[in-house]
């Protein structure tokens, strides 16, 4: 594809291995928060930071390829990221408002 | 050691630092401001990898409108309250600690050994300046579908966060 050809002529200085062990890195700490914590709002913070380090990967490969496709799914990613705070957060006012907490532990009316 | 090296090495610190900050800090508050800071580290780091585009809207729809939203959603819940509220449930924690080492050893050894695509032939490439007029040009051609569809849900969100906040939950 001519069109999506980008600058790969000029070589990274920064090894593409060291943006891949970042984004992994910060994809993990993400993937803590939501497996320790307990609190809906700190998860889903946690889940906004997962999608930002896949999106490292992806601009990662993209540099490394000279591809701008990886740049265009970085854009929807970040597009559908605030469709999904919008409604997420509007959930957690919605359920804040019924039941006066948002700890997941005392959320459990969908449980069994 | 290059300069580019330099500044990769201080984003990425700063990166992982304060998304490190994020889950250990137990104000929402303070959690919601370390992770500004890591969008705007990984915002440099964006730059770095030639998307000046894509680090642009990193700052301004990520740090500047969710977060900013998730902040105001923090201040009007109050939530500092429970936010000390004490975790009776050590074996979980413990288990989830452990998945979460397991799994991040997993995928950081998956990642690296996945090693480099190989690279399209070096003909007919565009220097970085032009990079705006390429995305512009495929996101109006070979991703319109998927534009369109953008915008749907984009539409679809805000009348469903509208309808989420007014309706009455009993």
């Amino acid at each position: 594809m001519e069109g999506a050809a980008m600058n790969a002529v000029v070589p990274m200085t920064v090894p593409l291995n060291a943006f891949l062990a970042v984004g992994t890195i910060l994809f993990v700490i993400g993937l803590a928060g939501v497996l320790l914590k307990r609190n809906a709002l700190s998860m889903f913070l946690s889940i906004e930071l997962m999608m930002n380090a896949v999106n490292l990967l992806f601009l990662a490969y993209a540099r490394m390829r000279g591809d701008a496709s990886g740049q265009m799914v970085v854009f929807f990613v970040i597009a559908v990221a605030a469709a999904e705070a919008a409604v997420g957060l509007a959930i957690f006012v919605a359920l804040f408002r019924a039941k006066r907490t948002i700890d997941v532990d005392q959320i459990a009316s969908l449980k069994w | 050691m290059s300069l580019e090296l330099v500044v990769f090495a201080i984003a990425s610190g700063l990166a992982i630092v304060s998304a490190l900050a994020m889950v250990v800090v137990k104000t929402p508050v303070r959690s919601v401001i370390s992770l500004v800071v890591t969008f705007f580290a990984l915002a440099v780091l964006s730059i770095l990898l030639a998307a000046p585009f894509i680090a642009a809207i990193q700052v301004i729809v990520y740090a500047g409108a969710i977060l900013v939203l998730f902040l105001f959603v923090v201040m009007l819940l109050n939530l500092t309250k429970e936010a000390e509220a004490t975790d009776r449930r050590p074996i979980q924690k413990l288990l989830g600690l452990v998945s979460v080492v397991a799994l991040g050893g997993l995928l950081l050894g998956v990642t690296l050994r996945a090693g480099a695509p190989p690279v399209p032939a070096a003909g007919g490439l565009i220097p970085a300046k032009d990079e705006i007029p390429i995305l512009g040009r495929l996101l109006f051609s070979d991703y319109l579908l998927a534009f369109e569809a953008l915008s749907v849900l984009l539409l679809l969100a805000a009348v469903g966060a509208l309808v989420l906040s007014k309706r009455r939950f009993d």
